[in-house]
């Protein structure tokens, strides 16, 4: 009997802490049943070369996360960077341009942090409305910068793309140039996660800033420093993206917030800060996309997997909320 | 007239819950009388709470019976005890901050009361009857956490409970608040409404209550008149053992001066200036609210404030943020141990280490088995009781967790430990643990400051007490050579001119 008991409780633990995710693995089943082309080993390289710009952009959001923020900017950041990359390659070369991106990224995640922290109110609440407007007015530096013209590689660049098609195109062994930026990616930030003291004071900054503040932990230093890591991950990932696609358009990140908050939630990273993991949010990502590649496979039109998605993100933060109550 | 059964309102036998792993209750039977105060004491994890539980319904008991009021329980929610003339005033008092005092007492009623100014006629008719002066329309937020239980005890009463349960409602009560409640108390016991009344304060069950039951380890250990058992016989079953005094003997106190602190003015403190002295423990008394907190915190760099000026051993020290403070050698225990003091979500072992963790640091990243040693240094030597370092800290008992924070802060060496309401909510065995800990700390050449609401605790604790009154320190005593009557009187600024005379003696 009390043994039924425990049993019954564990899988009603499981149940709970997977709902989704066992959902989704439904999904994933039934779409490689119904669609052979699921399989495919072209439809594999899809999914890995959709994975790379995501989780990257995703793998710093889960920093800003952790540390009890948000930082929906990434869609004008991504945007923007994509920008002055394109902007820059003709002037300065490839590998400069995307060294300057990089540094912009960062650039625009420390400014970020530093208008939060100037705000003074230092909520997540806060954080999303500041970030919402800063993104806003990314987008639109980025449409001047580009006189709102889409701009493309193969038309507007005179000297040559080569580095962009390699990072777009180029493999390493079995693995995407993308996903062996990832590789490198997670390893520096797992660690920096988990072994740093710096990785250490984001977190309890998440937990609890007042008590982290008394304890002496540079909680603002903290939050800078996660804005920053965002920042940085963002410009990776509008590279990436810039190269796969080579061209550069405002329409290229729109909905990638959600996505990537999605790809967060899902892995189970604790919206309130605290609690999570660099390492759940690959999980996170890597449903994400499986769900739109199987959407698509399926043909189900884009506007219901706007739908589905918005779905997910709602039901996710609902069981978050439940799992944490 | 009345037999003994109809005297008795609330019965409960053999009542039992076990949650995994423990028996919460045992065997648990109490009878309280119509009309009685009847105490509920023990220290915490003794069962108080998960009893108070199942009687409002939030819990399910595993066996026994209950019997209300002659009639047999069997409900299973707050509403239905409620309506049953059941109320339950928690500790976290549960008011909805933005409505009006009136609203809250009538909370989801106002149809049957006819209207809003139904409503606010009807809650000042029952704030009225127990003497709080409450204007019906103020904010429920501006109010103190003692006119709050008296719109908890207003709402109780419209339900017209005849048992109310008040759970520690003394916890966040300065003095002179606490002599309002007592009065309250005493005219709810003339309306014959009956009271469990749950205190770690034993001297508020000996003033307010006729009986009262101890609790241990999920058992009744004894039910009796107050009159019938002295404190230190009550302490004994509390604990399981005897402790001789509530307080550890006092250290000497001779040293130089560590920590001077000088014209701290903030838009709530006026002109503060004190000296503290090596090995000595420094009491401050006063209400809460007087500006006790905003003193400490003031001085840790918690708080922005400028003009002021701090000495450390005669040297001027910059304190700018906690961080400063740390490096001049202050640890800071906050009065808010959830709020404030942990970081609930995280393990022991990261809680004990947060306040050292750049020096648990080489070049930015993390030793973690020095952390790791430092937990368990801390659990073994202030005897945590916790399964592992790896427990989350918010599973701990709230005397557990004040160890968790005490050893964080331990392990930064301090040479001023501030200790804001260190006590609070703890039970008597923490509590002389904690009580050992601090003069263990003074008579080692550190120095204490000891912000408490309990006046028995700074008195017996302390060599040199100051009062604080409205952002000023209206006067310092040796607690030795002066009546609490005398201190209380500085404390509630009424001592300016006694205090003269002192001075002129």
């Amino acid at each position: 009997m009390t043994r039924q008991i425990r049993l019954g409780s564990v899988f009603n633990t499981l149940l709970k802490e997977y709902t989704i995710v066992i959902g989704i693995m439904v999904l994933v089943l039934i779409t490689s049943i119904v669609e052979p082309r699921f399989m495919t080993s072209g439809n594999m390289i899809n999914i890995m070369r959709q994975f790379g710009p995501l989780i990257l952009v995703a793998l710093g959001m889960t920093f800003v996360i952790l540390a009890g923020f948000i930082d929906l900017s990434v869609t004008g950041q991504l945007f923007l960077v994509a920008v002055i990359v394109m902007k820059l390659i003709d002037p300065i070369g490839q590998i400069p341009a995307m060294l300057v991106g990089v540094a912009f990224g960062g650039l625009f995640g420390y400014f970020n942090s530093k208008v939060i922290i100037f705000s003074g109110a230092l909520t997540q609440a806060e954080a999303l409305f500041i970030t919402y407007g800063l993104s806003t007015a990314y987008i639109g530096i980025g449409q001047m910068i580009s006189n709102g013209k889409t701009m493309n590689m193969s038309i507007d660049l005179t000297s040559s793309y080569s580095m962009f098609q390699y990072v777009g195109l180029g493999f390493i062994g079995p693995f995407s140039i993308s996903f062996v930026i990832f590789l490198v990616a997670i390893v520096i930030l797992y660690f920096f996660q988990s072994k740093t003291y710096m990785g250490r004071s984001v977190m309890l900054t998440g937990g609890n800033k007042t008590a982290a503040r008394i304890a002496g932990i540079p909680i603002y230093r903290s939050i800078t420093i996660v804005y920053m890591i965002c920042g940085i991950m963002t410009a990776i990932g509008a590279i990436v993206f810039m190269s796969r696609a080579t061209t550069v358009t405002s329409a290229m990140s729109i909905g990638l917030e959600t996505d990537v908050i999605l790809a967060v939630v899902l892995g189970g990273t604790y919206l309130g800060g605290g609690r999570g993991s660099v390492l759940r949010t690959i999980i996170g990502a890597l449903i994400v996309i499986l769900i739109s590649n199987c959407m698509n496979l399926l043909g189900i039109t884009i506007f219901w997997q706007d739908i589905t998605r918005g779905a997910i993100l709602i039901i996710a933060i609902w069981l978050d909320a439940q799992k944490n109550n | 007239m009345d037999n003994k059964n109809n005297n008795i309102i609330l019965s409960i036998q053999d009542v039992e819950k076990s949650f995994p792993g423990v028996k919460a209750l045992d065997q648990v039977s109490i009878e309280i009388e119509r009309g009685e105060v009847h105490g509920l004491v023990g220290e915490n994890g003794a069962g108080k709470s998960t009893l108070m539980k199942i009687l409002s319904g939030v819990l399910k008991k595993d066996a026994g019976t209950i019997i209300f009021d002659g009639a047999v329980v069997h409900h299973t929610s707050p509403v239905e005890s409620q309506r049953m003339g059941m109320s339950i005033i928690y500790q976290e008092l549960n008011l909805v901050h933005t409505m009006s005092v009136g609203e809250n007492v009538f909370l989801g009623r106002f149809k049957e009361m006819g209207g809003m100014r139904g409503t606010h006629t009807k809650a000042k008719t029952l704030l009225d009857s127990i003497g709080a002066n409450l204007d019906t329309y103020q904010l429920v937020d501006e109010l103190s956490v003692s006119e709050k239980q008296m719109v908890e005890i207003a709402k109780a009463l419209s339900f017209e409970s005849k048992l109310i349960i008040m759970d520690e409602p003394s916890s966040s009560l300065t003095q002179d608040e606490m002599d309002k409640l007592i009065a309250v108390i005493k005219q709810l016991k003339e309306k014959g409404i009956t009271i469990i009344y749950i205190s770690h304060k034993l001297d508020e069950i000996f003033e307010l209550c006729n009986r009262v039951t101890i609790m241990r380890d999920g058992h009744v250990i004894d039910t009796q008149l107050t009159t019938d058992i002295t404190r230190n016989e009550m302490i004994a079953k509390m604990v399981g053992r005897t402790i001789e005094n509530e307080f550890p003997e006092r250290p000497k106190c001779d040293g130089e001066v560590l920590l001077e602190v000088k014209s701290l003015n903030t838009h709530k403190l006026k002109n503060v200036s004190f000296e503290l002295r090596k090995g000595e423990i420094l009491g401050f008394v006063g209400l809460v609210g007087a500006g006790r907190t905003e003193i400490v915190r003031a001085i840790f760099g918690a708080d922005q404030v400028k003009g002021h000026e701090i000495l450390i051993d005669g040297k001027v020290v910059k304190i700018k943020n906690p961080k400063d403070a740390m490096n001049a050698g202050l640890a800071l225990v906050t009065e808010d141990r959830k709020q404030q003091g942990l970081v609930l979500s995280f393990t022991v072992e990261k809680n004990v280490s947060m306040a050292s963790l750049d020096r648990l640091s080489k070049f930015g990243i993390l030793n973690k088995s020095k952390e790791k040693d430092m937990a368990q240094r801390q659990v073994k030597g202030l005897n945590v009781k916790t399964p592992t370092i790896l427990t989350k800290v918010s599973s701990l008992s709230g005397g557990n967790q004040q160890k968790v924070v005490l050893g964080g802060w331990l392990e930064t060496g301090p040479r001023v430990l501030i200790l804001d309401e260190p006590t609070r909510g703890i039970d008597v065995g923490a509590k002389y643990e904690i009580y050992l800990l601090m003069k263990e700390i003074a008579e080692s050449g550190g120095a204490i400051i000891l912000i408490s609401s309990e006046l028995p605790e700074v008195l017996n604790m302390s060599n040199r007490v100051l009062t604080v009154y409205e952002g000023r320190i209206t006067g310092e005593f040796d607690p030795l050579k002066t009546t609490p009557d005398h201190i209380m009187r500085n404390a509630l600024g009424m001592g300016e001119e006694e205090q003269n005379n002192d001075q002129a003696n």
